[in-house]
């Protein structure tokens, strides 16, 4: 007999950024199915959902309606870093524990958050370690403006000035905007090795459609690859094509041409990882979460999640964007979170300290 | 350097003064999961503490004898951790060198930006005693280099003969012109000084 306890889903399903939060909570949903019929397991979930609409103030007043009118402590959701930010005064006030099932950009460690999907040291520097040598030191940077684009090109002009390279721009725009020409005509001109974009949704689509155009029209072809740690299967459509050729840097991709991504995958694996976690230990979902972590370590089972810092251990994999369909160009093997950046060793074995100075 | 180096917390070590105590584990994980070595003391920090990267202290319980430095000289950067808004306590939190605070009960909160706050007020603040104990040189060099030209001029110089006095004495001995006014004036002070013991001999 399944015990059946309440978990929170917390994803927009209007708004800027639906297609992502699309994926996300399909992998929800598909990974409470298959909890739920799983004989094995000793828990069921029961989904107490509620919708922000892609809409900032919206989400702390959902997540406590959640923590206060529910059973629920465990909440899936949340894609951008500001509705993250949001819930947590609300998670910390009601022992809640919101499952975070996306890349972000690091520095935070949350006691309230299970950071299950990548950070810095598990994308965006292995991405910058291939494309350095690979594609050539000249960069270009184009972000959303908000913390994640802000943040994801603070690292990387770190990075590529470790590595003797140098940084010829760095554009934002406003999330939603799709007015690209400017940042377009500065690409034309100075002819970067590579863009690192860090663009999300329409913004990132319009960038690619004029950039894909830009290639068409001079020949760069390959000259120019476009790289991303945001961008996945699951807006391969709403880019129609044009992301073509893109080298994207993640935990996970489909290995069947799915649209899903790491977003789905993700989210998916959150929820199993849940129901791992609670089986066999009743009331165990009141726990905080080091605690259940740790008791489960004690019982022999090894989490997804570092009890000390609450966030994965992810492989990273780089992949090519063709046909339609990434493919995989490089694996590393999984790979403890550095949120603070503070244990990844600044430059690569061929870095700075051995540049020739004469 | 105008950035925040991300990885220069790494392998830091801080120490906590700070009686043990249920509000100080918050601060505790944080900075392990930030990548510092955390030490605790109470009541008073060791003699080794004088290495460290940083330093939490009690601003509640906290006193001056707990620390081998004198209020404000603190060799590294200095994090009150606050209870009790007290002015009485403020101050004496103040006059102990806080470069940033934290408030109790510590979480997972604020820690990082503490650090970073911290070191860079430290950076500054030590940046500007550097500043202001090179113009004082300056300054006292000044009033040195006035004093050797007078002297020139007391034998008879004129203001600009005595000037390029110096100047080329300065050159002759392959110094700058501080250094050759200050022996100058030493070398002056000297039979001056030895003028006037033998005057008080002889009297």
């Amino acid at each position: 007999m399944k015990r059946v306890i309440d978990i929170g889903v917390l994803l927009s399903r209007s708004g800027m950024y639906a297609a992502l939060a699309h994926a996300s909570r399909q992998g929800v949903l598909q990974g409470v199915t298959e909890v739920n019929a799983d004989s094995r397991l000793d828990v069921a979930f029961r989904v107490v959902e509620r919708d922000p609409e892609g809409r900032l103030d919206r989400y702390a007043p959902l997540c406590r309606e959640i923590l206060r009118e529910s059973e629920a402590r465990h909440i899936f959701g949340c894609i951008t870093s500001a509705s993250r930010k949001e819930v947590i005064p609300e998670l910390e006030r009601y022992d809640g524990v919101l499952w975070y099932p996306v890349p972000y950009e690091g520095f935070e460690a949350s006691e309230h958050v299970a950071y299950m999907h990548a950070c810095p040291n598990q994308h965006l520097l292995p991405l910058l370690d291939w494309a350095l040598p690979a594609l050539g030191k000249r960069a270009y940077f184009v972000g959303s403006n908000y913390i994640w684009g802000w943040e994801i090109a603070r690292i990387a002009r770190e990075r590529v000035a470790a590595s003797a390279g140098e940084v010829l721009g760095d554009r934002y725009l406003a999330v939603g905007d799709t007015d690209v020409d400017h940042i377009i005509q500065e690409i034309r001109v100075l002819k970067p090795d590579f863009v690192l974009n860090s663009l999300v949704g329409d913004s990132s689509y319009a960038f690619l459609a004029r950039l894909a155009e830009l290639k068409q029209e001079t020949g760069i072809g390959n000259g120019l690859t476009v790289l991303s740690c945001n961008f996945t299967e699951c807006e391969i459509k709403s880019a129609g094509g044009a992301a073509e050729g893109l080298v994207s840097a993640g935990p996970w991709f489909e290995p069947d041409g799915s649209y899903g991504g790491s977003f789905h995958e993700m989210a998916r694996q959150s929820v199993h990882e849940l129901a791992n976690l609670l089986h066999g230990r009743p009331r165990a979902e009141m726990l905080p979460l080091s605690d259940l972590l740790r008791s489960a370590i004690t019982s022999g089972y090894t989490p997804r999640l570092d009890p000390t810092h609450l966030h994965a251990r992810q492989p990273a994999i780089i992949a090519r964007l063709a046909d339609g369909r990434f493919h995989e160009i490089k694996r590393l093997p999984a790979l403890r979170a550095d949120p603070y950046l503070t244990r990844h060793p600044q430059t690569s074995s061929s870095g700075s300290m051995l540049k020739v100075v004469s | 350097m105008t950035a925040i180096r991300t990885e220069n917390l790494g392998g830091a070590t801080a120490w906590i003064l700070h009686r043990p105590h249920p509000s100080v584990q918050g601060l505790i994980r944080q900075l392990g999961v930030i990548g510092l070595a955390v030490r605790e003391a109470w009541p008073e920090l060791p003699v080794e503490a004088i290495a460290a990267d940083f330093i939490f202290y009690d601003a509640d319980m906290g006193h001056d004898e707990q620390f081998h430095w004198s209020s404000g000289q603190s060799p590294m950067p200095m994090i009150a951790l606050i209870g009790s808004e007290a002015p009485g306590r403020l101050r004496w939190a103040m006059e102990m060198g806080a470069h940033a605070q934290l408030l109790k009960p510590m979480s997972d909160k604020g820690v990082y930006a503490a650090l970073l706050v911290a070191r860079s007020n430290f950076d500054r603040a030590k940046a500007s005693e550097a500043l202001i104990t090179d113009l004082q040189n300056r300054l006292s060099a000044r009033q040195t280099i006035v004093r050797a030209v007078m002297i020139f001029v007391m034998q008879g110089k004129t203001e600009a003969e005595a000037y390029d006095l110096l100047r080329q004495t300065a050159m002759a001995w392959r110094v700058t012109i501080e250094t050759a006014a200050e022996r100058l004036v030493a070398n002056h002070s000297n039979e001056r000084g030895t003028d006037d013991g033998r005057r008080i001999d002889l009297a």
